[in-house]
Formats: C-alpha cells, structure tokens, sequence
C-alpha cells in the first residue's frame, strides 16, 4: 500500500512540473509586450528597460520560467495589474468559496446519482428508469450556464423564492442567508454531473447484478440489503474514479456558473480577470485548480488502492 | 494452422465480393433507424443545420439590424416567432445565423484533433519505446487539467475570437483522441495481418496507410462523434464568458450572455438561445450513442 501511494507521490511531481509549464506558456501565449500593460503609455525607453529588468523579461525564457516556479512555490503569485494587490490575497478567500460550491455540488450529484442509479438498475423497466435515463441524457447535454439562467428565470424572477447572485444578502448573513444563495448555483453546476454519475451507476450496478456471486447470495438466501452492499462494494472503485474526476469537472466548470450567479469563487475572479486583461489572477487562477484537480485525482487513485486489494498489487 | 486458414478465408471472400459491402452499410442503417430515438434526434439535427445555412432565404429580417421600438417582444409575437433582443432584432433570424459560428466551433475542432490526436495516437501506438512514451507523457499533462479550464485558460491568453476558441477546443481534444487512437493501434499491430505485411516486405508508411488507419477508422470516428456535441457546449461556454465573436455578430453562446442583462426584465425571451445549444447537443448524443451501439457491435 505504502509502496503504491509513494510511486503515485512521485509520479505527481512530474505533472505537477509539466501543468505548471503548461500554465507559464499560456502567458507567453498572450499577444503584446506585457511591459506595456504596467508602464505609462507616455513612459521613456528607460522607463520600459528598468520595468523589462525589474520583471526578469531581459532574461531568457527558460530563466524566467524558472524564476516564475520558484515564486509560485513561495506564494508568491505576483501583483494584480487591476486591482494592485497580490494575487493569493485574491484567490486564497475565493477558492473556500469555490470548494463550497463544488462540494455542495458534488454531494448533491453523488447522492442523488447513486440512489438514482441503483434505483434504476434494479428495475430497469420501470417508467421510472426511463424517465431518469431521459433526464440524464438531458442533464449531461444541458450547459451549466443555460440552466443557471433558467433557475434565475423560475425562482429568483418569477416565483421570488431564492436570491439570484451573490453569497450573501447586503447587509444580512447567517448561515441560512449564505445557504439560501447556495441553493440554486449547486442545482446549476450539479446537473451534468449528476447526468453522467446516474448513468455511470446504472451500467455499472447492472453489470454486476449479472454475476455469479449475486445468484450465490440470493441462493443462499441472502437478504436484498446484503446483495447490495455486495454489490456496491464491488462496484466502488469504478463509482469512485469517475467521481473523483466528476469533482474536478465541478471545480473547472464552476467559471461558468459562478459568472451567472455572480458567486465570489475562483471561477469568477477568473473571468473577470479575462475582461480586464489582467493575466496575472487568470494564469494563477488556472494553475491552482489546476493542481486541486492533480491533487483530487492522487487521492481518488489512493482511495481506490486501499479499496481494491487488485490495484495494489498490479 | 488449420483454424488460421478458416479465420483467413471468409475474410478473403467477402473481401473477393465486393458487393457485399453496401448490404452491411444498409444492415447497420437498418439496425441504426430502428431506434426511433436516434432516428427522431437525426432528423432534428438535419433540420437545425439545414435552417441555419439555408438561414437568409428562410428569414425576412437582417441578423444586425434592430428596431428600438420592437425591443424585447414576447415569444411568439406577430412576425417574431421566438420575440425580440435587447435591441429589437429578431431572435430567431439571429439564432438560425449564430447557428453558423456555434456549430463550426462544434465540429471543427474535433475534426482537427482527430487529424492531429490520431496521427499522434498512431505514431505513439505503432512505434512504441521512447516515441510512445514522449508523446503520451506530454499528452497527460493536458489531461490533468479540467478540461474547460484548459479552453479557458488558453482562449484568454490568446484573446477573444472565434477561431481562438477553435484552437483551444482543438488542444482540448486532441489527447483523449490520441489516447483512444494509441490504445486501437496497439491492439491492431497484435494482429496476424500485420505480420504478414512485414514478413511480406511491406515498409512502414504502407502498413500505418493501409492496415492500421483503416482498423482503426471506425473507432476513431464513433469516439470523435461523441465529442462534438461536448465540443459544441465547451465552444459556446467559451463564448458565453466573451471570449468567442465581439457584438454585433451572432452567436449562441454570447446571444445568452447578452441576454443575461435583461433576464430581469423578460426570463423567457432571454432564455430561447440554449434551446438550440441544448437540443442540438442533446441530439447530439443521442445519435452518437445510437452510432457506438451499431457500429462498435461489429467492429
């Protein structure tokens, strides 16, 4: 056990060392001298060559990447252009907000994905399981956003029960304010994953009320609670990898329902940083979410170890 | 060796008649159309296209201009099918031409990546050693990003346009189609024509041509169709955030985000443009679904 996770662990440098690459190119992706975004327009050349030398540009690619690593693991994220404050102070509150978010989302999606699958599994021909099959094809087609809008349109415009955008309330808070602005983005960023999960559960649970060991337990005369836990055993690590994956989507995809609902996470912050161009809070954004995602799959892929004797020792 | 030669000579045989080959496309169009639903999902899919190109012979009204005496309508208002925008242009006109740009960006950048990502599947599945190894190392790290966040992060860095959203979609897709493509081509190089291709003097770029791109065509394919409809809704996200066309041009993905404004004022009209991202993508689905279950039965 100890042997894979570590072999996990050093695999995990590797990528971690390969996205942050990968994030650093996408800044020099960005068309323009980004002197000029932080010097006046009126600047002397001067001016631009102590700003170029301040920021390390004078030097070649490979020595500001790594400039630009060695800061990154010192939290240092770099300046704001916009809003001129460091950009971990910006992102360190939005990120608890986005993990609200996404885990509200993911208990949610998980909860209701496996008791809807299972559901669907053990009466296949059910009215029931074909309208879920129906609405799970529908969730999975359905973009976050559009469904933030509808829920916006249903209960916050017309019906007047939730709020809208935002955390909490002007001037109000308490834990049920912030958990009334909670309901709807969940609904909106759960949907697709919820859509995959029901179908994942079914096929899979199907599957396996196929086998043997299921007609050896009903032989024996096991009770139907029994065969489940049986069955959902078997089923876990499949169930888990995908949910695993599913809450990484849930974080990456939360830009857009947050930009809807005007929620104060990371996905926001990204995207109002894109409008004012100020790649500093995109570019760190990115990579943070980023490494939760590496980070989530590690521990999934753990988890999965520990559940699964098989995966140990192949 | 006997039951080699019984394996080999049915193949050799309908291989012989060629004829045969139409009947197995009209058996899995057959097999395809008996699922009402994917077959419901094609038409619809058909139309939409259709009434998107066919676009200015279908509608009497200009995409651009408005009238700010007809802002917002209701849908179904006398000669507004699906009502007004912000600024009295008539919404289905725009849709059925923003329909042009949003299905592009569906379907381009998976036709790319599945000419870039299967070329690169191939070459990392049929060379093996350290070829394998770079390239599908390098696609994984790709792969540890969500992969909205990946499309994000790039169309930002690139600037807002529309084929810039093409182009971080296209890197979106490329590494599990080339996963996909590798994983085939393994499997195909395991095969005993392969082996008498080699033995029979045939050179490498023969064999890739003729043996392995043809095997592992069908899969390819059923694979990409599953992702444009992904593709579609990751295009007109991208959109939505403003990195996709610049106003006034016409484009699902931003009808909505410029609707979004107005949503207080009438939640119906503002919500008419996912219809189409949602239906198409439905129907999208659907019809892939339908097009794996066929196709893959039989290889």
């Amino acid at each position: 056990m100890v042997a894979f996770i570590s072999k996990r662990l050093l695999l995990f440098i590797p990528t971690l060392f390969g996205v942050s690459v990968i994030v650093f190119l996408m800044l020099q992706m960005v068309p323009g001298d980004p002197v000029n975004t932080i010097v006046p327009a009126d600047a002397t050349e001067e001016e631009r060559m102590r700003v170029t030398r301040e920021l390390g540009l004078d030097k070649p690619i490979y020595v500001q990447f790594i400039y630009w690593l060695v800061h990154m693991f010192q939290g240092d994220m770099g300046t704001s252009i916009i809003k001129r404050l460091p950009v971990s102070e910006l992102l360190l509150p939005a990120v608890g907000n986005t993990l609200l978010l996404a885990a509200a989302s993911a208990a949610v999606s998980f909860g209701l994905g496996l008791a809807i699958g299972v559901y669907s599994a053990y009466r296949p021909k059910s009215w029931a399981a074909s309208l879920f099959n129906v609405l799970g094809l529908a969730g999975i087609g359905m973009p976050n956003f559009w469904a933030a809008l509808i829920l916006i349109g249903i209960f916050s415009v017309s019906l007047g029960w939730l709020p809208s955008s935002g955390m909490q309330s002007i001037g109000g808070g308490g834990l049920l304010d912030t958990f009334r602005h909670l309901i709807l983005p969940t609904i909106a960023a759960s949907l697709t994953t919820l859509g995959v999960m029901t179908r994942m559960v079914r096929s899979t649970i199907a599957g396996l009320l196929q086998q043997d060991f299921v007609f050896a337990l009903q032989a024996k005369g096991a009770p139907a609670g029994k065969v489940l836990r049986h069955v959902l055993k078997n089923g876990m690590p499949t169930i888990l990898t995908v949910a695993g994956l599913q809450f990484g989507y849930l974080i990456g995809g939360s830009v857009l329902v947050e930009t809807v609902f005007a929620w104060p996470g990371i996905g926001q912050l990204i995207y109002q940083a894109i409008g004012q161009r100020d790649f500093p809070i995109v570019q760190s954004g990115v990579l943070v979410v980023a490494v939760a995602f590496v980070l989530i799959n590690l521990a999934v892929d753990s988890l999965h170890a520990v559940l699964d004797p098989r995966v140990r020792h192949s | 060796m006997a039951t080699n030669v019984q394996s080999i000579v049915p193949d050799a045989a309908s291989a012989a008649s060629l004829p045969k080959q139409p009947s197995q496309a009209a058996e899995r169009w057959r097999a395809f159309c008996r699922r009402r639903a994917a077959l419901v999902a094609l038409v619809i899919l058909a139309a939409i296209v259709l009434a998107c190109i066919a676009a200015p012979w279908l509608s009497p009204y200009d995409p651009y201009a408005g009238n700010v005496k007809e802002r917002l309508l209701p849908v179904g208002s006398a000669g507004h099918l699906l009502g007004t925008d912000e600024q009295g242009r008539d919404l289905l006109t725009r849709i059925l031409y923003g329909g042009r740009l949003s299905l592009l960006s569906g379907i381009v950048p998976v036709i790319i990546a599945v000419i870039l990502g299967g070329g690169l599947g191939i070459i990392a599945g049929y060379f093996k050693g350290i070829i394998n190894t770079l390239i599908m190392r390098t696609l994984d790290i790709l792969f540890s990003f969500p992969a909205i966040l990946l499309a994000i992060g790039i169309s930002a860095s690139l600037g807002p346009g529309i084929s810039n959203i093409m182009i971080s979609a296209t890197i979106v897709f490329i590494p599990p189609i080339a996963r996909i493509a590798e994983t085939a081509v393994k499997e195909v190089k395991k095969e005993e024509y392969i082996e008498a291709a080699l033995s029979s003097g045939a050179g490498t770029g023969l064999i890739i041509r003729f043996h392995v791109v043809n095997n592992i065509f069908s899969r390819l394919f059923v694979y990409s169709t599953t992702q444009i409809g992904i593709c579609l809704m990751l295009a007109s996200g991208l959109s939505f955030l403003g990195l996709g066309v610049s106003p006034p041009t016409p484009e699902w993905g931003f009808m909505l985000n410029n609707l979004k404004q107005v949503i207080f004022i009438d939640p119906i009209v503002t919500i008419v443009p996912g219809i189409f991202i949602f239906v198409t993508s439905l129907a999208l689905n659907i019809v892939s679904d339908a097009l794996s279950d066929v196709l893959d039965s039989k290889g």
